[in-house]
């Protein structure tokens, strides 16, 4: 297509683009405020408020708990996920279709329905408020990308590379160790990432699932947001978002370091 | 291979795909049946609740608003993300790797902190208020926080990504050369636009208006920040039967008709669309 | 060591992938399965292996039963179309799999990957990473992968594919030279039938998942066994018709519409009245000027390609055939009238239904 409605299409489309990116930027400004409000942008710019953070018990057990329940919820998610997707790939087209229903479920009933389904069973089993459930709410979201993830990755597995181990004398043990697990390593590592960083980055099943003992660090913000905005919730998403992006950064290098030739053509 | 070898191939199978559906069976499934006996549980009778989210107008109304929040959400989204995306489809080595940064990160960001990001743009001493009266736009700062307009932009900005990329996807895959033949046979760029590009890259858009439609009849975190007492979601709703008035009959049925809306519209959708591409496009 | 298929029968649902096919392939003996896609050739390779559990029937290696051993138990060497290098292991490591997997020690190892890559000669890139490779040093890894663990019979599965024409060539003649130097069973499959002709002792036709005819490529060459056969290998002219006089050796086929009857040798049993077709190989087709002996035809165009031309003949009821001669001075311009003549010694009429040939 020739310029003319184009341009007018650019204009737009970089103005979203940008609309898209800048905004999440303004809680870094914010969260170097001086004054015990926030202003945009900061009047003077001051660390206090990090201090503040690190000082206080609460937001950095909230951190901790945080970084367990991620670090569990993405353990989850990886073996399950991984055991999932070596099942799906060598599963009957029914099967396959009905697990994958299954496994994509969670990510289509709304997450509020599902925290409080969670909320309700959480406490009469003794989970609510542990580690331990609220890693599990979190794979239910997690483990869908695991499994799409290491599925892909199966896929772009040349078949033949597992015959020619096979007629090789390699038992299927040895195949998926020595073949298929290198092969799809990058595509784990991927799932994994993503699984980390929404677990971490996770509010409504949290919000349900902390009670008083287990609050995550985007549960002790939602807490503070709503009764009054300090810098101290600026500078926790400050943090929060700057472990996203990290964590995106290195996931994306890694691929680009990684590209292994599927083919030599 | 042996039957018996045959035999235990499928058991392996069966073996590796169990732990994933025990657990999403213990987790999922029955928590959700369990919330849908809960619904029925209601000393005044199964059908009481459900009677009286439908019969009770103030209840029926944030249905309703639910319901016109996703529309205008979702139509402004697709408004903005179709030129963007074929902005994407223009670009080209490090300029495409940054625009597709700028769509993939905001996905990756906690939707807490993108919304507490409105929160301080839009109040009204914040920076955006302060840019538009410096600019004369406005005599004095707007209300843009805890009324509709706010809750519109944090969920707009929450969910382009969303429609983006299927639109992005469906105009990736149109050829080129196609556009060049409507050209040579002589049809002005509007023409081909509107009958070759446009038509070609529908299934993307409605896919991406589904996705964002049923995404945004869910939302919770950005109206119950952004918005303001009239704001109330159908999610915020049963945030508050159950928090505030501990009514767990009323919580699960409107969980179960919000549940119900989505699986209605994602059927009525799937009968025109796939999915799949979609999601593994993430 | 001989390889060995009775009564090798696939299904696919409703569809026959191989019919019910027996197939002795001597020890040291290089047999090719030429057919179209589809035909069942890289199906009965693939029961071979292992990979694919046959209906009914018997594989047998050695006089051995494979039919129920799993493919790693069965110690062949296949090279896939694709070569189904592994991308994260390098050269060395690529070759030395199969090794590895038999536990030998490691000087054992080094010494025999050396060998296999010198033998194809790719001595030196060892140490290599696959995606650095070209197709046909890829080709080259995937049969050193495949010879280095001294299988039993070497299974190869359109190897040479990917591969452009020139280098196609000289692999044909390379693995040609790797079987005459080693001398191991080997099956082989492909498509081109040029391929077929340069590296095979024997060659299996196959057709819609039966074995057509089955021979040295003389043999099937000059004396096809039915119509598809005769298409399948060489140029050929087919005319169609019905057999009007069986004689011994000899048959006699009506061409109402060209008004001839056509007199051929025939080896198969053929009655009078069955269809048939008569095989015409373009080089036996001579031209004489217009009115001589022989059926009238117009070249309808000629088709310089070096050291050969081609003819293509329009005959009386627009039915063509094509002649060919080795490029002299001069010969006969587009639209001349010529007469088209041949020894009936040259044409073979042949049936044209599916027949299982006994060889």
């Amino acid at each position: 297509m020739r310029p003319g409605p184009s341009a007018a299409g650019h204009a737009v489309g970089s103005a979203v683009l940008a609309f898209l990116f800048l905004p999440v930027l303004a809680v870094v400004p914010a969260s170097f405020n001086n004054s015990s409000f926030i202003r945009l942008p900061p009047q003077a710019l001051s660390l206090r408020w990090y201090h503040a953070f690190l000082a206080d018990p609460e937001w950095l057990r909230a951190l901790g708990t945080s970084v367990s329940v991620a670090v569990l919820a993405t353990a989850l998610s990886v073996v399950l996920g991984l055991m999932t997707a070596l099942g799906l790939d060598r599963a009957p087209p029914r099967l396959r279709a009905s697990i994958v229903a299954l496994v994509l479920s969670p990510l289509i009933v709304p997450v509020i329905m599902t925290s409080v389904a969670l909320y309700y069973v959480s406490r009469f089993v003794g989970l609510h408020g542990t580690v331990l459930g609220l890693a599990m709410g979190h794979t239910l979201l997690c483990l869908p990308f695991v499994v799409i993830n290491v599925g892909v990755a199966l896929k772009g597995v040349d078949p033949n590379c597992q015959r020619a181990a096979e007629g090789l004398g390699a038992s299927p043990w040895r195949v998926l160790r020595t073949v298929t697990l290198p092969l799809i390593l990058p595509g784990l590592v991927g799932g994994a990432a993503f699984a980390f960083v929404t677990s971490f980055d996770e509010v409504v099943i949290s919000i349900f699932l902390s009670g008083s003992q287990a609050k995550t660090l985007p549960v002790k913000m939602w807490e503070t947001v709503r009764v009054e905005i300090t810098p101290v919730a600026a500078v926790a998403s400050t943090l929060l978002l700057a472990l996203t992006v990290l964590v995106f950064l290195a996931v994306q290098i890694a691929r680009k370091s990684n590209r292994m030739g599927r083919s030599y053509d | 291979m042996t039957l018996v070898e045959r035999s235990f191939a499928s058991l392996e199978t069966g073996l590796l795909l169990l732990p994933a559906a025990v657990f999403l069976a213990g987790w999922f499934i029955v928590p959700l049946a369990q919330l849908l006996l809960l619904s029925l549980a209601d000393p005044r009778g199964a059908a009481a609740p459900y009677a009286e989210l439908l019969g009770n107008a103030v209840y029926r109304q944030i249905f309703l608003n639910t319901l016109v929040l996703a529309f205008n959400v979702t139509w402004i989204c697709v408004l903005l993300a179709y030129p963007t995306a074929y902005l994407l489809t223009r670009l080209r080595g490090w300029l495409l790797g940054l625009a597709v940064y700028c769509v993939l990160i905001p996905l990756w960001i906690s939707v807490l902190v993108r919304t507490f990001s409105w929160m301080l743009i839009l109040e009204r001493n914040g920076p955006l208020n302060a840019v538009l009266v410096s600019l004369r736009v406005l005599e004095r700062p707007a209300s843009l926080l805890f009324n509709n307009t706010g809750v519109v932009i944090g969920m707009v900005h929450v969910l382009l990504p969303y429609a983006l990329l299927p639109i992005y996807s469906a105009m990736r895959t149109v050829e080129p050369r196609l556009l060049l033949a409507s050209e040579g046979l002589g049809a002005t760029p509007l023409m081909t636009f509107r009958r070759i590009y446009l038509p070609l890259t529908l299934p993307g858009v409605a896919a991406a208006a589904t996705f964002v439609f049923l995404l945004a009849l869910g939302f919770f975190v950005t109206p119950a920040l952004l918005g303001g007492i009239h704001n109330l979601t159908a999610a915020m709703l049963i945030d508050n039967f159950v928090n505030e008035r501990l009514v767990w009959p009323l919580a699960a049925a409107a969980s179960f008709c919000l549940l119900a809306l989505i699986l209605v519209l994602l059927l009525a959708a799937s009968r025109f669309l796939q999915f799949g591409q979609t999601l593994v496009a993430r | 060591m001989p390889l060995e298929f009775h009564a090798i029968a696939k299904r696919y649902g409703n569809i026959t992938a191989l019919w019910p096919l027996t197939l002795s392939i001597s020890a040291g003996e290089f047999l090719t399965l030429l057919g179209p896609s589809g035909s069942g050739k890289t199906t009965l390779l693939n029961i071979a292996a292992g990979y694919l559990d046959p209906d009914a029937g018997a594989v047998l290696i050695d006089g051995r039963d494979v039919t129920l051993l799993p493919a790693r138990k069965r110690n062949m060497g296949m090279v896939f179309q694709s070569y189904a290098l592994f991308p994260h292991l390098s050269v060395f490591e690529n070759v030395a799999y199969g090794l590895r997997v038999r536990r030998r020690p490691a000087g054992e190892i080094r010494r025999r990957v050396e060998e296999a890559l010198a033998l194809v000669r790719l001595d030196g890139l060892a140490d290599r990473a696959i995606r650095d490779l070209s197709g046909g040093q890829g080709q080259r890894v995937a049969l050193a992968r495949a010879l280095v663990i001294d299988p039993a019979v070497l299974l190869m599965d359109e190897p040479l594919g990917a591969l452009d024409r020139q280098l196609r060539k000289h692999m044909q003649l390379e693995i040609r030279r790797l079987h005459r130097e080693f001398g191991r069973t080997t099956l082989y499959v492909t498509h081109d039938q040029e391929e077929a002709l340069v590296m095979s002792d024997r060659i299996g036709i196959t057709n819609e998942g039966r074995l057509e005819q089955l021979g040295t490529p003389r043999q099937l060459y000059e004396r096809p066994g039915n119509a598809f056969v005769a298409s399948f290998l060489g140029e050929s002219n087919l005319l169609f018709g019905r057999v009007s006089e069986r004689n011994g050796g000899w048959a006699c086929l009506s061409l109402p519409d060209l008004g001839i009857n056509l007199r051929g040798l025939v080896d198969v049993p053929l009655a009078v009245g069955d269809e048939a077709a008569a095989l015409l190989r373009p080089e036996i087709l001579r031209l004489r000027p217009d009115g001589g002996d022989g059926i009238a035809a117009r070249i309808a165009e000629t088709l310089y390609l070096g050291e050969l031309i081609a003819f293509r003949l329009e005959l009386p009821n627009k039915q063509e055939l094509w002649s060919r001669r080795m490029a002299t001075e001069s010969w006969p311009s587009e639209g001349t009238e010529v007469r088209v003549g041949w020894q009936p010694e040259d044409i073979r009429v042949l049936p044209i239904s599916a027949n299982q040939t006994r060889e």
